[in-house]
């Protein structure tokens, strides 16, 4: 699986509600030191419920500048959430047959958590 | 500090001569043959313009290290960030395939041989610069011979024209003999020569290349504020030699030799030499701007190492990069294209393509995790914003203009 796989993709929920799209990856960089930097574990998905556009790094924090480019995002991407990576249920993959005839989707386990997108 | 002063002369004079491109001195010759001064206010908004970008630009190089592209591609996403990459690639090397031009017909000037004859010529020299001449010789080198090109502005004078009525061209209107709609796709285009893409890939990389620190900052504002301004003079000397001589004699620019009818009239043999080697100077300086540019952006969007800072060998296909650009440039040019056409259509698709490499710049240098302390004031965001707005508008008035006046008729 490459990030390609994910992002764009739309995300559903245990029965199957539309939820958003997959707008951004979070890693974590704990693992074992590498070549340039310690290898990175994925930590969630930030799921936008409206678009699927870019959020030009604003979950991150709560910078408000430059007007009027950061206030629009915020407003076109209002409700963005993150989901941690253990609640994800289901990814598309190459060898899965479920999605077949289907656009591919991701599925999160019932009683996921939404968590605020901030650092 | 005697040195320090030094560096700093160096940046400014380097920057006035680095301005001007092919872009440049063919679409204000163009302009200035066609409306006399009447549009010069546009390199105004445009050099205001460039300071900005730039300003942001080699800032979030000095503080942050990261350079244009990468921002780009980590701030759009893989996908918008790519087609960005392939618009910007697009008009870098159609910028390149008219510097790479612009070189044989300033040498075809000097030398009376065909500028297809010089091409490959033009082109392997700008390959070995690239390849072997360290990075802060040659801005400093072909940025200095730059100058030459003053030789414009001692024309302006040595014509002897009546101040006051020349000054009065500078009150923007659209001449009676042309249209409003190609006085705007005009006006595009010369804001469009002086906001070139590539020249903020190249300012921002080569800040990374310099090894720019937050120490280096108000040097490198300096060098934007007194350099870019300077050479702006300098574009409307040209668009002026232009109103002078060719307006009234009802000649319209489409060669290069025209650009230094003026001079030649003005000063003689001896200074049209002199503007010839600024000519030379010029397009080849900007031939390894975008070179490079065209290297910087792929290599930055794929995570290739880049720089001249590198050996070649460190750096394997950010150089295969620029050597691809350079023979797609000399085969373009092979196919007997008018330059000088080449050249009028680069600066309009440079206006299309800036706003998706602009924005992502101005988020950034907002952001704290990037910037700390050196995020952007009050004022500079007001200009980012009010240049933000003009970006789009001239972007999405680009192309449908280019098709009604029928790419300025």
């Amino acid at each position: 699986m490459i990030a390609s796989d994910l992002l764009d993709t739309p995300v559903h929920d245990d029965a199957g509600a539309h939820l958003g799209w997959v707008v951004d990856l979070r890693f974590v960089l704990d693992g074992r030191p590498s070549t340039y930097l310690a290898g990175a574990r994925l930590h969630g998905l930030v799921v936008s419920p409206r678009t699927r556009t870019s959020f030009l790094g604003f979950e991150r924090s709560d910078v408000r500048h430059p007007w009027p480019v950061a206030p629009l995002l915020r407003w076109l991407h209002r409700g963005t959430f993150l989901v941690h990576w253990p609640d994800v249920a289901r990814v598309p993959g190459a060898d899965d047959d479920t999605d077949r005839g289907r656009d591919p989707v991701v599925v999160l386990r019932a009683g996921y958590v939404r968590y605020e997108p901030g650092l | 500090m005697k040195s320090r002063l030094l560096t700093v002369a160096l940046g400014i004079l380097t920057a006035i001569g680095g301005f001007l491109d092919a872009g440049d001195l063919v679409t204000n010759a163009v302009v200035g043959s066609r409306f006399g001064l009447s549009l010069a206010w546009v390199v105004g908004v445009g050099v205001v313009g460039i300071c900005v970008f730039a300003h942001m630009s080699g800032k979030v190089a000095a503080v942050s290290g990261r350079a244009t592209f990468e921002i780009i591609r980590e701030r759009l996403g893989p996908r918008t960030a790519g087609l960005n990459l392939v618009a910007s690639l697009a008009v870098t090397v159609l910028t390149l395939i008219a510097e790479v031009g612009g070189i044989a017909l300033a040498l075809q000037l000097a030398s009376s041989v065909d500028h297809r004859l010089w091409v490959p010529v033009a082109a392997l020299a700008v390959w070995l610069v690239l390849w072997r001449v360290k990075f802060d010789v040659m801005e400093n080198v072909t940025g200095l011979l730059g100058l030459a090109l003053v030789g414009f502005a001692v024309a302006v004078f040595l014509l002897g024209p009546d101040w006051g009525d020349l000054g009065a061209q500078l009150v923007p209107q659209v001449p009676a003999q042309e249209s409003a709609a190609v006085y705007w796709y005009f006006a595009i285009a010369l804001f469009g020569a002086a906001m070139t893409p590539y020249e903020v890939f190249f300012f921002s990389s080569g800040g990374v290349e310099d090894r720019w620190t937050v120490r280096d900052l108000a040097t490198s504002r300096l060098n934007v504020l007194v350099g870019f301004p300077l050479g702006g003079l300098l574009s409307v000397a040209i668009a002026a030699c232009a109103a002078l001589v060719l307006l009234p004699a009802g000649i319209q620019v489409d060669s290069m030799s025209q650009l230094t009818l003026p001079v030649a009239q003005a000063g003689g043999t001896l200074l049209v030499a002199v503007v010839i080697v600024g000519l030379v100077a010029a397009t080849f300086g900007a031939a390894l701007e975008t070179a490079l540019s065209t290297g910087y952006t792929l290599s930055q969007y794929l995570g290739w190492s880049w720089g001249k800072f590198r050996r070649p060998a460190a750096a394997p296909r950010f150089h295969l990069a620029m050597i691809l650009a350079l023979v797609v440039a000399i085969g373009v040019l092979m196919t007997n294209v008018d330059p000088i056409a080449v050249t009028e259509y680069s600066v309009v698709f440079s206006a299309v393509a800036l706003p998706l490499t602009y924005l992502p710049i101005l988020v950034v240098a907002n952001d704290p995790e990037y910037m700390g302390e050196h995020v952007n004031g009050r004022a500079m965001n007001v200009l980012g914003t009010v240049y933000l707005f003009v970006l789009v508008v001239a972007a999405l008035a680009a192309i449908p203009l280019m098709i009604a006046t029928e790419a300025g008729g």
